[in-house]
């Protein structure tokens, strides 16, 4: 755990320094929230499952720009070298890389969904807790896919082309599942009706966190 | 393994899909040897070391590392690697860099080792100091430092000359001396023969994927060593 927080804490504090990370991110998904309010009708409400799907087009493709550079601070000057000789698990650095996408994650919705709220939230029921849920259930499968595909797609010299192309696929249903919670959640339905999607949410998140822990040993090193 | 073997190397083999890096390369180090191995582009000498290093799996062979009763049973924590890339993060200063590295290896109050290495690479007064704004001669200095910081039994040299300017240079040679003097064990691969003459004690030249020479200096009639070398580049 100790080697994970290292690792945690140099990340964030490069980030702080750089600032390029969670400030892409936060700028890339407002723009979208803009680009569909202007299509669909400055103004305009929108029903709730049509609302679910704005804010999760606009969270995840802009985390897919913080994803890309988790691994890239490593790639320059071949830090990566200096944590695989050293003895660090592989599985610390992935813990660590998880969490470090997780933060930017949320640092960039606590301002994306409050934008959201603001050009769309006429129509929508505003529940807290469970919309809280969701983003961590969310952040938690994505960040940990997202960890593992950055990882593999760090050795190769287009990982910003390759990284989405292998991503959006295998987290498909992580996103179907949180669009129908979302859409359940913004309609006011109960607790109970929408209770199986964020269970396998927290499911696939699971399975791809022990993946990426158990695979990461693999993934780093050269074959 | 025997005795007095501290690293064994047998067997080593590294394909590439159109390429053999290493073609069966046999290698035994006491503990205490410094070797330096000489070749041209693409003999293979950096798929060694990073195989060493353990950062790149053999296709077939093995390497085995052993500590010896009085060293770690963790011997994997005590290798120590310079490149030619620094391996330094660019938006940390020089000390929070080493800072960041005597982290990940445990190492107990290391501020006074900290401020120690700085002083020996010459960088103490550029400490606090972006690593982004050092020259890239400043900046290897530092990775010399960075790769002290652990107080490696087993160090391992890529090209470390490369970039250096004259003073970084002398500190290297200086600082490998006197890791050789405490009996550590160095690996360097290097195109600096005059460098690489004067701090080993064991000579190798890789040609091919394959250790074509290998002797200690003492036996080396320098003149003809060089020919030997330039040899295996023409040929190579």
């Amino acid at each position: 755990m100790g080697a994970t927080l290292v690792i945690l804490r140099k990340d964030l504090l490069i980030e702080i320094r750089r600032k390029d990370s969670v400030i892409s991110m936060i700028f890339f998904g407002i723009l979208l929230l803009f680009v569909m309010n202007m299509a669909i009708g400055i103004g305009r409400k929108v029903d709730p499952e049509l609302a679910a799907g704005i804010l999760w087009i606009s969270i995840l493709f802009s985390s897919v720009l913080g994803l890309g550079r988790t691994f890239s601070l490593e790639k320059t000057n071949r830090c990566i070298d200096g944590l695989l000789v050293s003895p660090v698990a592989p599985s610390s650095v992935f813990v660590a890389k998880n969490l470090v996408n997780l933060s930017f994650m949320l640092i960039s919705e606590a301002v994306i969904i409050p934008v959201f709220f603001a050009l769309y939230g006429d129509n929508i029921t505003v529940r807290l807790a469970p919309l809280l849920a969701t983003v961590l259930l969310l952040n938690f499968g994505f960040s940990s896919v997202g960890t593992l595909f950055s990882g593999i797609t760090a050795a190769t010299s287009r990982n910003e082309v390759l990284l989405p192309l292998l991503l959006f696929p295998v987290i498909t249903p992580l996103i179907a599942f949180t669009v129908k919670a979302t859409g359940e959640i913004f309609a006011g339905v109960p607790f109970g009706e929408y209770s199986s999607w964020l269970r396998l949410m927290a499911a696939f998140g699971l399975i791809f966190s022990c993946a990426g822990y158990l695979l990461f040993d693999y993934v780093m090193k050269e074959n | 393994m025997d005795d007095t073997a501290f690293l064994k190397i047998q067997g080593l083999r590294k394909s590439y899909e159109y390429v053999d890096a290493l073609r069966g390369v046999d290698l035994t180090l006491a503990r205490g040897d410094f070797l330096c191995l000489f070749g041209p582009n693409g003999a293979g000498k950096t798929t060694l070391i990073k195989i060493v290093a353990d950062l790149l799996k053999p296709t077939s062979g093995t390497v085995e590392i052993t500590g010896g009763p009085d060293l770690d049973s963790d011997i994997r924590s005590r290798i120590g690697l310079i490149s030619h890339q620094t391996l330094l993060y660019d938006e940390l200063t020089a000390r929070e860099n080493l800072q960041f590295y005597s982290s990940i290896y445990q190492i107990p109050d290391p501020d006074d080792k900290i401020d120690s290495l700085l002083h020996t690479v010459g960088l103490y007064n550029r400490r606090e100091e972006r690593v982004s704004t050092f020259s890239r001669g400043m900046q290897q200095r530092l990775s010399i430092a960075r790769a002290l910081i652990n107080d490696p039994v087993l160090l391992l040299l890529d090209e470390p000359y490369s970039g250096l300017d004259q003073f970084a240079a002398t500190v290297l040679s200086n600082h490998l001396k006197k890791l050789h003097a405490q009996h550590r064990t160095i690996i360097m691969v290097t195109h600096n023969l005059t460098r690489g003459l004067e701090t080993a004690d064991r000579i190798g030249i890789l040609s091919e994927g394959r250790l074509v020479y290998l002797k200690d200096r003492d036996e080396i009639d320098l003149p003809s060593f060089e020919d030997h070398y330039l040899m295996h580049m023409e040929t190579n």
